[in-house]
């Protein structure tokens, strides 16, 4: 059985305007899925609706087809849907170790929680040196294996990764990359949106490209398109 | 000899009172970021609220931790009220500042108006006198002494030994965050002020079991606390339970060589020094910033 959330006419924004109008996407189908499009276009705000952190206006959003629009974050995250948000500053006064154990406070995940550290630990080696070390002091590309240790740590049934990578070093970013494949290889669903064309490629060959808050264009796979079509579907119109 | 013996014993007893005062105060500081002037407020009517107990009869055994979860769900109601409402507004600071004020002087107002001015007492937690190194003390101080290391201690476990303490810990730092962990953030709120609340009845009731009630009583011990507070530093707990035994033997020592009257003088002298020398408090590392 695979994992699915399935998003119908979700309409969504701050205050008084809208950012995403009446958008629509099916994921899980094909397994991983990649977001992409340009900055400001509604791509945070989606992930954000999906978990609850904004009250959707309108529409439906359905994980292995139970409704889960309008709940709060805390029970969708019940639901083993978790989110890892973009530029996230995660818990500054808590050490690495507090941390992950905070990712383990859902029931569902409480069982699991020796097993999911170690897990952990086996994906990002470098946060067992620093266990005790506050998350404020970490570089950017520590603070980021925290943050999805600390999802990890939640059980996830399916992983949502708002821009990863952003801001982090080549050299970084590359050994991070690697870790979110390995994350996928263990069986964890992902839904990563990403400014890196070549890395969402690498995770999957579903991708939907949002413009406007609304979904410009579905690559499934078998519609192999090379670079310079993603590029001209980025830039072009 | 009875000199050390003033001092040892005075100190650890208004150690112990600042300690489950201030305690209070930085727990709400540590998880939530603001402060809690309503604080001594509290204090005081769990004194009132004790005494009312105490008049309807009720065996003083009882009376201690009824009136503990009475004031937990005052300090619950005072959270819901005039502190969650304000919860992500960029001036949360100073604006709490001002709504727990108001908060305490109609608590202040309405004790006067129920229970009038008569000052009252309420029953010590063990009746009688000792001697003790040549000093007479009496053994409500002699108890207090002896539980509040067992009550500070059990909140530390909380804090850092369970997960609803590291929770409670971590809720205010990032609510993103805290909300996408799955934690319920407004029981978490209410539940910093219940404990802190719980905490400042049970010093009312130390408070009260040795001098006269008055609805103004929890003034000073705020004032206290405060100081504790700041000397201790803001990160976490243990600086302001250390500080707080600190500035008792200040005070001791400072009343025994130099009296009474020159002690808060003292004090204040000792606090602005720390903040001039070391403004993130002597036993903090790093201070979460009042901004
Ligand atoms: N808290 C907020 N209040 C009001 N408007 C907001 C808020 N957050 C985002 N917006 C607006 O919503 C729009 C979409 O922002 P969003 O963060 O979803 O874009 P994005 O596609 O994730 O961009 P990026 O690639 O830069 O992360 C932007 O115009 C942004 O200014
Ligand atoms: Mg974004």
């Amino acid at each position: 059985m695979s994992t699915t959330l399935e998003i119908r006419d979700l309409t969504a924004g701050y205050g008084r305007i809208d950012i995403l109008h009446r958008i629509s996407l099916t994921i899980g189908n094909f397994g991983n899925v990649g977001l992409f499009g340009p900055n400001g276009h509604g791509k945070t705000t989606l992930l954000r609706t999906i978990s609850g952190l904004i009250n959707p206006r309108e529409g439906s959003i359905r994980f292995n087809d139970i409704e889960i629009a309008g709940l709060s974050p805390r029970a969708i995250v019940e639901h083993g849907l978790i989110h890892v948000s973009q530029g996230n500053r995660l818990f500054p006064d808590l050490t690495i170790g507090e941390c992950l154990t905070l990712g383990a406070y859902p029931k569902r995940a409480r069982a699991d929680e020796e097993a999911n550290r170690d897990a952990v630990i086996k994906i990002f080696p470098k946060l067992a040196e620093r266990w005790r070390q506050k998350v404020r002091t970490l570089s950017g590309g520590e603070r980021q294996m925290v943050s999805i240790g600390t999802a990890l740590m939640s059980s996830p049934r399916m992983l949502i990764l708002d821009e990863p990578t952003l801001g982090l070093a080549p050299k970084i970013k590359e050994e991070l990359c690697a870790s979110v494949l390995g994350i996928s290889e263990r069986g964890v669903p992902l839904v990563v949106v990403e400014q890196d064309v070549e890395f969402l490629l690498e995770l999957s060959k579903h991708l939907y490209l949002i413009n406007h808050g609304e979904v410009a264009t579905e690559i499934q796979p078998g519609q192999s398109l090379d670079h310079s079509e993603i590029m001209s579907l980025y830039f072009g119109q | 000899m009875d000199a050390a013996a003033q001092i040892i014993f005075g100190g650890l007893f208004q150690g112990s009172l600042y300690a489950v005062m201030a305690v209070g105060l930085a727990l709400i500081w540590t998880t939530i970021g603001v402060f809690n002037f309503s604080h001594g407020v509290l204090m005081m009517l769990g004194a009132y609220v004790a005494w009312q107990l105490t008049a309807l009869a009720i065996p003083f055994s009882v009376v201690v931790p009824l009136t503990m979860i009475l004031m937990a769900g005052v300090g619950w109601l005072l959270q819901a009220s005039v502190v969650r409402p304000l919860i992500g507004r960029p001036n949360i600071v100073l604006v709490v500042v001002i709504t727990t004020l108001a908060a305490a002087s109609l608590i202040e107002n309405g004790t006067l108006e129920v229970w009038g001015p008569r000052s009252k007492q309420i029953p010590a937690l063990v009746d009688g006198n000792a001697m003790l190194l040549g000093v007479g003390v009496s053994l409500h101080q002699i108890t207090i002494i002896f539980i509040t290391p067992f009550i500070l201690l059990a909140l530390w476990l909380f804090l850092n030994r369970t997960r609803t303490g590291l929770a409670l810990r971590a809720v205010a730092q990032n609510e993103d965050s805290a909300l996408l962990v799955g934690l319920n953030v407004k029981m978490l709120y209410g539940l910093a002020f219940a404990i802190s609340a719980a905490l400042a009845a049970l010093a009312g009731i130390f408070l009260g079991g040795y001098r006269f009630m008055s609805p103004v009583m929890g003034a000073d011990p705020l004032l206290k606390a405060l100081i504790v507070v700041v000397f201790g530093g803001l990160s976490s707990i243990n600086g302001p339970i250390f500080a707080a035994y600190l500035i008792g033997f200040f005070e001791a020592v400072c009343s025994y060589y130099f009296g009474l009257y020159w002690t808060p003088a003292l004090l204040f002298a000792v606090l602005i020094i720390t903040l001039m020398v070391r403004p993130e408090g002597i036993f903090s590392g790093k201070s979460r910033g009042l901004a």
